[in-house]
């Protein structure tokens, strides 16, 4: 699940290809990156990665935490591939779990 | 005990020197255990073949980012000084090079569930990883609210 607010610049979907004959391009969905719960890492500490990573408010941030935190991960962005794996290779250098997936 | 502060606009942090001391011991105790406990092991992908590319491509830079952020807590800690001034990019630097510490010992420890804290018991409490866990913990916090402030 995506946030539906406050959701980074990059578009969800991006036109990958316009198979002959079609209208419209067949659009990558995007991957999601998930961010996944650590029981040491602190939840104060996983609000300000989200805000300074994806420029989230506080109340969004604190949001996606506690989603983490309850539910054992959350989508935390939805992004064409190259994008997602930036994100989630920032996300590991904040010492954050997180992976990606096709959404 | 230590203090984060932030003070005209300058963040600070003051450590005296016998916590310099530990926390260069903790520091060199943990570095070498960087990356080979578990949720140290940056894993992006399900498929093995996405992951081996992100092994070989992106995990480098990720491990020389986090030795970079151990580098400026051995920096401060080495300078001799009890208050250092530090710039918003070092201030993240000690809280990523914190979390990672932290992460670390918590995975020798073998904490794997919420709740660690309530849940020990006095061996364990009495143990030097577990008493690592809550002194950069709360050294964390302080930094995490200076920079939310």
């Amino acid at each position: 699940m995506a946030p539906a607010t406050s959701q980074p610049p990059a578009p969800a979907e991006t036109p990958i290809e316009t198979p002959a004959g079609s209208e419209h391009p067949v659009r990558d969905p995007g991957w999601d990156v998930l961010v996944w719960n650590d029981p040491i890492t602190l939840m104060s500490y996983v609000v300000l990665v989200f805000r300074r990573l994806f420029g989230y408010d506080f109340e969004t941030a604190t949001k996606l935490m506690l989603q983490v935190h309850h539910e054992g991960k959350a989508v935390v962005a939805t992004q064409p591939r190259e994008q997602a794996e930036v994100s989630v290779s920032r996300l590991h250098g904040f010492g954050l779990q997180a992976t990606m997936g096709r959404g | 005990m230590a203090e984060v502060r932030k003070r005209r606009g300058r963040i600070q942090i003051r450590l005296d020197a016998d916590e310099r001391a530990a926390l260069l011991m903790i520091v060199e105790q943990l570095a070498p255990s960087l990356g080979q406990v578990r949720r140290t092991v940056p894993v992006a992908y399900d498929d093995p073949e996405f992951q081996a590319e992100y092994d070989r491509w992106v995990r480098p830079d990720i491990e020389r980012s986090r030795e970079a952020d151990l580098d400026v807590i051995r920096d401060c800690i080495g300078s001799g000084e009890d208050v250092t001034v530090l710039t918003e990019e070092q201030a993240l630097a000690w809280a990523r090079g914190l979390n990672l510490l932290r992460i670390t010992a918590g995975g020798i420890m073998g904490v794997e569930e919420d709740g660690w804290e309530q849940q020990a018991d006095d061996a364990l409490r009495s143990s030097p990883e577990f008493r690592v866990l809550l002194a950069l913990g709360l050294i964390q916090e302080e930094l995490i609210a200076v920079l939310e402030g």
